[in-house]
């Protein structure tokens, strides 16, 4: 076993012991040969809760991008002409209202922008940076190898978040003077996608070890294709699997992240919306009225677990080896 | 064992000078000038020149680098705070690690004092009734934020001390009842995690032939289960509690900010937004180091329970 699928995992919900689900049997006598992606799609279609999850991602999108369109409450200022804090729901209200008599529906809905856009955001960045040096470290191996296996050392010699605390925390403040809060928001989807890319670069590198040596990049070496062909045409489209499974199950991580950040004061700053701000306001006002942080614990929730359920379906369909 | 016990001595070194001069290069690199933040809108040349010197700041970066690890190594010294008037890092640090490390510590034991029995019950009951609903139970919880628990305990514990009944304090630090519901929050993932990992295992031993012996030469099932099972049962335990602690860092810090604790996550936060950097320094290398030790503690715990583990 390679040494760097051993050991410090964190913990993600792939190597969470399995309750069950086998993949469909696949042998169909006499029927077309089907594509890879297609068993795989048949495969994922077959589990109800990763379609379930995928129906609430998707859902769950159209509420944040439309959502604020359509309900056009204030999510950063409260109507002043007609001020009632920390109200319970009503129809005016229909989530109630917070300790600064800001509509929550609104507030929720552009957290939920926030979650979204930073897990999307973040897993971009992680796959940006973690696949080419995995893909590099893996194919190469020597001293290259030995040198982006111990930058990933020294970012995982940080426990949790321990990084991102400390990276959104000190730059936090001169970023937001500078840029505003979509520049906090970028610094936010920086210091989570630091954490995340060395894992996957690890997973990209065990999984290019085992397929660099495979006969039929042996045989594309043979005929004198060049290393850039044989990465990029070869190799590169069999860890696609592998990065889809690990990034849709590191965005079940990374909106919980988001919102630590935020709830510490570190990330995205009021009077902006974040489900972590949303959270920590919430708390200091539970004994006048627990409705409040109940909504955002919700869908917070219910993003995790989505993430994790559409996470679990790809990890059956697509059976990335070098995840487990 | 010896040769392991120095290449784990060696990682653990160079995890202790990663994590100080990684975090000592971002400390330095944060921008503004501390010393006219401690200043304040005094003008006093001299003043400031003293003061910068007494942090060594007026001399190469990587000059202070070399101080400050030489001071960490020889003196545990972390250097002095901006803000608390040039108090030792150390002493600060020293205030807040108990806070951290008791709940931390109790966090655990209580996760594995209510995970493994229930992970051993679900897995003596498979697919009974007590399995399916404390493991969707579990699933639940472990998809559960601890951010997102507090305040569901919390307001139990208001309805309660509301409705007379007797409830616990919600904020700060000194007595025991106010312990309480941090351990519980930051027990709770963690109990959900290693109760789904002892069902596994255990569903895995009950079906082994060592297991059918015992109960065939007339074994009472408790003997067989809490003796000859429970031993091999608790391995990827022990395995998880590397991952655990480190996980715990997270919620520890978001723990001790919402319930007030003076621990180490809340005084690193606290310094960050008063930009008091020898203190997050020290904050961080501290947490990084412990959870490294204790990733080897719990490392050692594992070759000492599998004698099945030889060089």
């Amino acid at each position: 076993m390679d040494r760097s699928a051993a050991g410090q995992l964190a913990p993600t919900r792939q190597n969470l012991p399995a309750q069950g689900t086998d993949p469909e049997g696949e042998s169909q006598i006499g029927a077309r040969p089907r594509s890879e992606w297609r068993r795989s799609w048949s495969v994922f279609a077959a589990n109800r809760l990763a379609v379930a999850g995928l129906a609430g991602l998707a859902i769950l999108l159209v509420i944040a991008v439309v959502g604020p369109l359509v309900y056009t409450q204030s999510a950063t200022d409260a109507d002043i002409f007609n001020l009632t804090l920390n109200a319970w729901p009503s129809p005016a209200h229909p989530l109630g209202t917070d300790k600064d008599g800001i509509d929550i529906l609104a507030r929720l809905l552009a957290g939920l922008r926030v979650s979204l856009a930073v897990a999307l955001f973040a897993e971009l960045l992680n796959i940006i940076i973690g696949v080419p040096i995995g893909l590099a470290a893996g194919y190469f191996g020597g001293a290259l190898d030995f040198l982006l296996s111990r930058v990933a050392d020294v970012l995982f010699a940080f426990p949790g978040l321990l990084l991102a605390i400390l990276v959104a925390g000190v730059f936090g403040a001169s970023i937001g003077d500078a840029a505003g809060g979509l520049g906090r928001l970028a610094l936010v989807i920086v210091s989570l996608a630091l954490v995340s890319w060395p894992l996957l670069a690890r997973y990209v590198r065990a999984e290019v070890l085992s397929l660099r040596e495979r006969d039929y990049v042996e045989a594309a070496r043979a005929v004198g294709a060049p290393t850039s062909r044989i990465v990029l045409a070869h190799i590169a489209p069999n860890v696609v699997g592998l990065v889809l499974t690990a990034t849709t199950l590191d965005m079940a991580s990374v909106v919980v992240n988001e919102a630590v950040l935020s709830l510490l004061g570190l990330g995205v700053q009021p009077p902006h919306s974040s489900i972590g701000i949303m959270i920590s306001a919430a708390i200091t006002v539970l004994n006048i009225n627990w409705t409040e942080s109940l909504f955002p614990g919700l869908a917070l929730t219910l993003m995790v677990l989505c993430f994790s359920f559409v996470g679990d379906g790809l990890y059956d369909a697509l059976d990335p080896r070098s995840l487990r | 064992m010896t040769v392991y016990l120095i290449r784990r001595l060696m990682g653990l070194i160079f995890v202790v000078l990663a994590v100080t001069c990684l975090t000592f290069i971002i400390g330095h690199a944060a921008p503004g000038d501390p010393i006219q933040t401690i200043m304040g809108f005094r003008h006093d040349p001299v003043e400031y020149h003293r003061l910068r010197h007494l942090y060594g700041l007026d001399r190469p970066l990587l000059v202070q680098l070399g101080d400050y690890l030489w001071h960490i190594v020889r003196w545990g010294d972390f250097g002095l705070s901006f803000r608390y008037d040039g108090r030792p890092v150390m002493s600060l640090l020293l205030n807040a690690l108990p806070v951290t490390l008791t709940i931390g510590l109790s966090a655990l034991a209580l996760a594995c004092a209510i995970g493994v029995p229930i992970g051993i019950w679900a897995a003596v009951r498979q697919n009974k009734a007590f399995d399916r609903v404390s493991m969707t139970l579990v699933l639940l919880l472990y998809s559960v934020p601890s951010f997102v628990l507090i305040p569901i305990l919390l307001s139990i514990d208001i309805w309660l001390d509301t409705h007379g009944y007797p409830s616990l304090p919600v904020a700060n630090w000194g007595t025991v009842q106010q312990a309480i519901l941090p351990i519980l929050v930051l027990a709770a993932g963690s109990a959900a995690y290693i109760a789904r990992l002892t069902r596994t295992t255990m569903v895995g031993i009950l079906r082994e032939d060592f297991v059918r012996t015992a109960r065939a030469k007339g074994l009472p099932r408790a003997l067989v289960v809490g003796k000859h099972a429970l031993r091999p049962a608790l391995l990827p335990v022990i395995t998880f509690l590397g991952p655990a602690i480190g996980l715990l860092v997270t919620s520890t810090f978001v723990v001790e900010n919402i319930f007030n604790l003076p621990g180490v996550g809340f005084t690193a936060v606290t310094s960050i937004n008063a930009r008091d950097y020898p203190v997050v320094q020290g904050t961080t290398i501290i947490v990084a180091v412990g959870v490294a030790v204790m990733n080897l503690i719990a490392d050692l715990l594992y070759r000492v329970l599998d004698p099945r583990i030889q060089e």
